[in-house]
């Protein structure tokens, strides 16, 4: 009862704040003060402080350690980055893959909103498709690749959610030099997101079982005597064994002994008319400003997709106070074609099964309509609001959220020449591993969803197979009951998760929503129109429709647009998917300053 | 459906390779009335990976690298400033806008040194015919006022420039087409040899019977050659190219160094296209162009040395493009002894000369007397 109470108490003062925050435009008046004259360096702020932030000359409080997403979103500014089409665009991922959310800050430009921290009264623009250049710079003296500082621990783990996080601590807990380089602010990664400092309602976050867990995961890697460096971008591997990463004061050269790859999944992008408006995201990124910062993505929101994630999503904002329209699930109702599935659940499975249950109860104490066998078929801006469309009904809401499964970022394993082959039933490359989760690449291990979805739990149980694996690897005794175990519960979580799958299968969508002036490709604005006319001219390879169309070749490297190519091209020219269906991986994995790469820092 | 998809049985003219040089090729001959396929492997040919720099000046680097070979290079010099002149004709018979910019190039130089060694190669540039001419510091920033305090001076070429090569690729292919080329892409040339009317080629998808071969293959030329018992010297050389994100115009210039491995240019969409001939590698069995982390770093870098501004710009893509190397020399018209055999290879700077090595290699096969003598830059030098 009292967990009730706290989280309806901290509900009622997110939407407070909410509110007060969409009536701010008579804040507290700030002087704009020049970023070089700024005093906040020196000033010294604790986290949670309120501070004011001068977004477009507008006043705009936040508070120390609040993700920039979540600042802006909760002042009720959703559109951000202009596009070359003149278009505006919001926060999408919620992840830094999609680079849709981007802005400038103190004069830097093309920042995630969604990956950086608010430190100071920061000046926040909106930015062009061109982006701007400091009007003065100096450079660095020229260097080469030797001048950078190289590191050789005996393993590096990339990747700092569930299954990095478990092989790290395996691995150093057997005694060996382990560094964990992982994007985020803080690691956890999606499952285990832990909140910000500046959570708006603590309380009520802290009683996540979720975020419990994966504090005490985090605290397991510290204790083990893992090094962890956040907000490490491991922009490019190459191979035999090299991994290039910046720390924003350094840029980096990983020459490990073994290496652990364990990058995760992004959510899978479905082009419906409408789902590049500000305001449309994934579920994952509303999950994300709901636990890291405690923000809604609006007040009326519609859930759409396919899987679980939705249904909890939903709940987790309604709890927060969202009045959530629908919960659309492409998945026909669950019905006894499909009891099988449910058959398959193991016994320890059950206990997650029946969160399940719960959840779909507690949908519907709350009055939240859970529509099977139905998907967004378009969105629309309507005067201040979105509406969308799921074929006849139609919605007014202030966030559409998007949850149509997930796709493993195996940009780095890609690169690094490990073999992958395509899966059918889930879509997607799989990473060819061994039983200890080696993959084609002797010494480069990989773990988790970045080599074929199965979940966070399967993620730590290989990820613990792969740390010992590699203790084994560099001659430290291994705990083999500690292994089994490991072996035992990952067959387990496997077994659910098909039978997960089973349950919630739906037809995969790919461009079949979209229509002519849809676009697909998000970063350069290619339609489908433009993408079916290379298709019917000639029978052209996906790398020959990227040239003539730049599909793929903007900021997020192709990761939405790809996929949906990759199956239109089958479809229409009988190619098989297979690892050269998609685009070769390119360097960088992920955009990254010139000056962040060439920055040798101050010598270890 | 694309295992199926076969080659024309027999064709007048068979064009390896759909680069540059291969399309326009075919594109012209195809307007003449000829009928023509091109046959494409498609993995790494200049179509793929061009970054679109319009050269004419000499590169001091490989005059400095190489000393012995400066007289080749003048040799070649006067192909340059036609080759821009014939980018210019073919793009005002293009139905859309190829990104083409004839702004003129700076060589840049960093020591006193490097500007003597400007002005002795701009001097001797002058009497070979190229518009050129010194800048000091003073001069250069008012043309373009964004290098770093190091530069203090820069050679300039006005007649130096840029394409977009993926719209220029496009544009050029459209016309092919509709010209009547055949245009077999995926496909690999596996077997040559001269029949009693001319030619029988094995390929991937299916024989073909030819009458007249024009090897455009670049860098594949060599393989190619062999299977007549020709030799031609041709060498692939992957180079590194890197591409930001789009910025505000800065960059109006192609920008090169008087003695650093460093290209840039700013295409009309603001992205800027950095490069300098650092090497890339072919890994594994498929030859599949891959970029090396010495060159991502040490391009970069100069890059943000020599222009400061840039150095904010995110890295959005790097690419391992394919230039071929000759002996400083295109390969180009007939070959004695092999009746309707020729070759169609420019040599170094490979996309500025494509159009009009297609030029030359289509009179010659016309029958009518190319614009510049190409007796001298036959395969015959490779095979006496």
């Amino acid at each position: 009862m009292l967990t009730l109470v706290r989280i309806v108490d901290g509900a009622a003062r997110a939407i407070r704040l909410i509110h007060h925050r969409l009536g701010t435009s008579a804040g507290r008046p700030m002087s704009i003060q020049h970023p070089q004259t700024c005093s906040h360096i020196e000033h010294s702020y604790k986290s949670g402080d309120p501070v004011t932030l001068d977004v477009e000359g507008q006043p705009v409080t936040a508070r120390i350690g609040d993700t920039l997403a979540a600042a802006l979103m909760s002042a009720g500014i959703a559109g951000l980055r202009e596009t070359a089409g003149g278009e505006r665009r919001g926060v999408f991922c919620g992840m830094g893959v999609c680079n849709e959310c981007l802005v400038s800050v103190d004069g830097r430009q093309s920042q995630r909103a969604c990956m950086i921290k608010v430190s100071g009264p920061h000046t926040v623009r909106r930015q062009a498709f061109q982006v701007l250049l400091p009007a003065q710079a100096s450079g660095a003296a020229p260097i080469l690749a030797s001048d950078l500082a190289v590191r050789t621990p005996d393993l590096l783990v990339i990747g700092g959610g569930a299954g990095g996080l478990a092989a790290a601590t395996v691995a150093a807990g057997a005694g060996l030099d382990v560094v964990l380089v992982d994007e985020r602010a803080m690691p956890g990664g999606q499952f285990f997101k832990q909140p910000g400092a500046a959570h708006r309602f603590a309380d009520a976050i802290a009683i996540d079982r979720q975020v419990a867990e994966g504090r005490a995961r985090i605290e397991r890697a510290r204790r083990a005597g893992v090094e962890i460096l956040s907000g490490a971008d491991a922009w490019g591997a190459f191979a035999p064994m090299t991994v290039g990463v910046t720390t924003g004061a350094q840029s980096l050269l990983f020459r490990p002994s073994r290496l652990v790859v364990a990058t995760g999944a992004y959510e899978r992008g479905v082009p419906v008319p409408g789902w590049t408006l500000p305001g449309v995201m994934t579920t994952g990124a509303a999950q994300t400003l709901l636990k890291t910062d405690g923000v809604l993505p609006g007040r009326r929101v519609l859930v759409s997709g396919n899987g679980p994630l939705n249904l909890q999503v939903a709940l987790e904002l309604a709890r927060a106070g969202a009045d959530v329209a629908a919960v659309a699930e492409l998945a026909p109702r669950p019905g006894i074609a499909r009891a099988g599935a449910l058959l398959g659940l193991t016994a320890s499975a059950l206990d997650v099964a029946w969160q399940g249950a719960d959840m779909l109860l507690e949908l519907y104490r709350r009055r939240i309509p859970v529509l099977y066998g139905q998907g967004l078929t378009r969105i629309e801006q309507a005067d201040g609001s979105l509406v969308a469309s799921l074929g006849e009904r139609r919605f007014e809401i202030d966030a559409v959220l998007m949850g149509y499964g997930f796709l493993p970022s195996n940009e780095l394993l890609r690169a690094l020449g490990c073999r992958h082959d395509f899966d059918a039933a889930r879509g997607h490359l799989v990473t060819w591993r061994t039983d200890d989760c080696e993959t084609s690449v002797s010494g480069i291990h990989a773990v988790g969803d970045c080599c074929g979805l199965g979940g966070a739990r399967a993620a730590a149980d290989e990820g613990v197979i792969a740390g010992w694996a590699v203790a084994r690897a560099l001659g430290r005794p291994v705990d083999h009951k500690n292994l089994s175990a490991a072996r035992a519960r990952l067959v387990r979580h496997r077994r659910f998760q098909t039978a997960l799958w089973q349950l919630f299968a739906a037809p995969r969508l790919h461009a079949e929503r979209a229509e002519p002036d849809t676009i697909v490709c998000r970063c350069e604005e290619v339609t489908l129109g433009a993408v079916e006319a290379a298709l019917s001219d000639g029978l052209p390879s996906i790398g020959e429709v990227k040239r003539r169309t730049r599909l793929g070749m903007g900021r997020c490297q192709g990761r939405y647009c790809a996929p949906v190519l990759a199956a239109l091209l089958a479809e229409r020219q009988g190619r098989p998917i297979d690892a050269l269906a998609f685009f070769a991986p390119r360097v960088p994995a992920r955009p990254v300053s010139i000056s962040d790469l060439v920055r040798t820092g101050a010598p270890r | 459906m694309i295992g199926e998809r076969r080659v024309p049985a027999e064709i007048g003219t068979v064009i390896v390779g759909g680069g540059i040089v291969g399309m326009c090729l075919a594109w012209f001959l195809a307007e003449e009335g000829h009928d023509v396929a091109v046959v494409d492997d498609g993995r790494h040919a200049g179509t793929i990976a061009n970054a679109g720099g319009l050269h004419v000046q000499l590169q001091s680097r490989f005059m400095r690298l190489y000393p012995e070979m400066v007289p080749e290079f003048e040799r070649t010099l006067p192909f340059y400033p036609r080759a821009v002149r014939h980018w210019q004709a073919l793009a005002s018979r293009l139905d859309e806008d190829i990104g083409l910019a004839v702004t003129g190039g700076l060589m840049v130089a960093e020591s006193r040194e490097q500007y003597e060694f400007l002005e002795k190669k701009c001097r001797r540039e002058q009497q070979l015919g190229l518009e050129v001419e010194m800048l000091d510091r003073a001069a250069l920033d008012r043309i373009a006022p964004y290098f770093a305090d190091s530069i203090v001076g820069a050679e300039l070429c006005a007649t130096e420039g840029k394409v977009n090569p993926l719209l220029a690729n496009q544009a050029i292919r459209r016309k092919a087409l509709a010209a009547g080329v055949a245009h077999c892409t995926e496909t690999r040339v596996t077997g040559l040899a001269q029949t009693s009317g001319g030619f029988a080629v094995e390929t991937t998808r299916g024989p073909m019977r030819t009458g007249r071969i024009v090897i455009a293959a670049g860098a594949g030329a060599a393989e190619l050659a062999a299977h007549l018992g020709l030799k031609v010297p041709a060498r692939a050389e992957p180079l590194h190219m890197n591409i930001t994100e789009a910025t505000e115009p800065l960059i109006h210039h192609m920008v090169q160094h008087a003695d650093r491995q460093i290209t840039m240019k700013q295409l009309a969409a603001g992205m800027v296209v950095i490069g300098g001939g650092w090497p890339a590698t072919l890994a594994g069995a498929a030859e599949h162009p891959t970029v090396e982390l010495d060159s991502l770093i040490g391009s970069l870098s100069l890059a943000q040395h020599v222009i400061p501004r840039i150095g904010s710009l995110r890295l959005i893509r790097t690419w391992a493009g394919v230039n071929t190397s000759v002996d400083g020399r295109p390969v180009v018209g007939p070959v004695s002894g092999i009746s309707g055999l020729f070759f169609a290879i420019p040599g170094d700077a490979g996309y500025t000369l494509g159009p009009l090595t297609a030029r030359l290699v289509a009179h010659s096969i016309l029958g009518r007397t190319p614009e510049m003598a190409i007796g001298e830059h036959t395969a015959d030098r490779f095979n006496s």
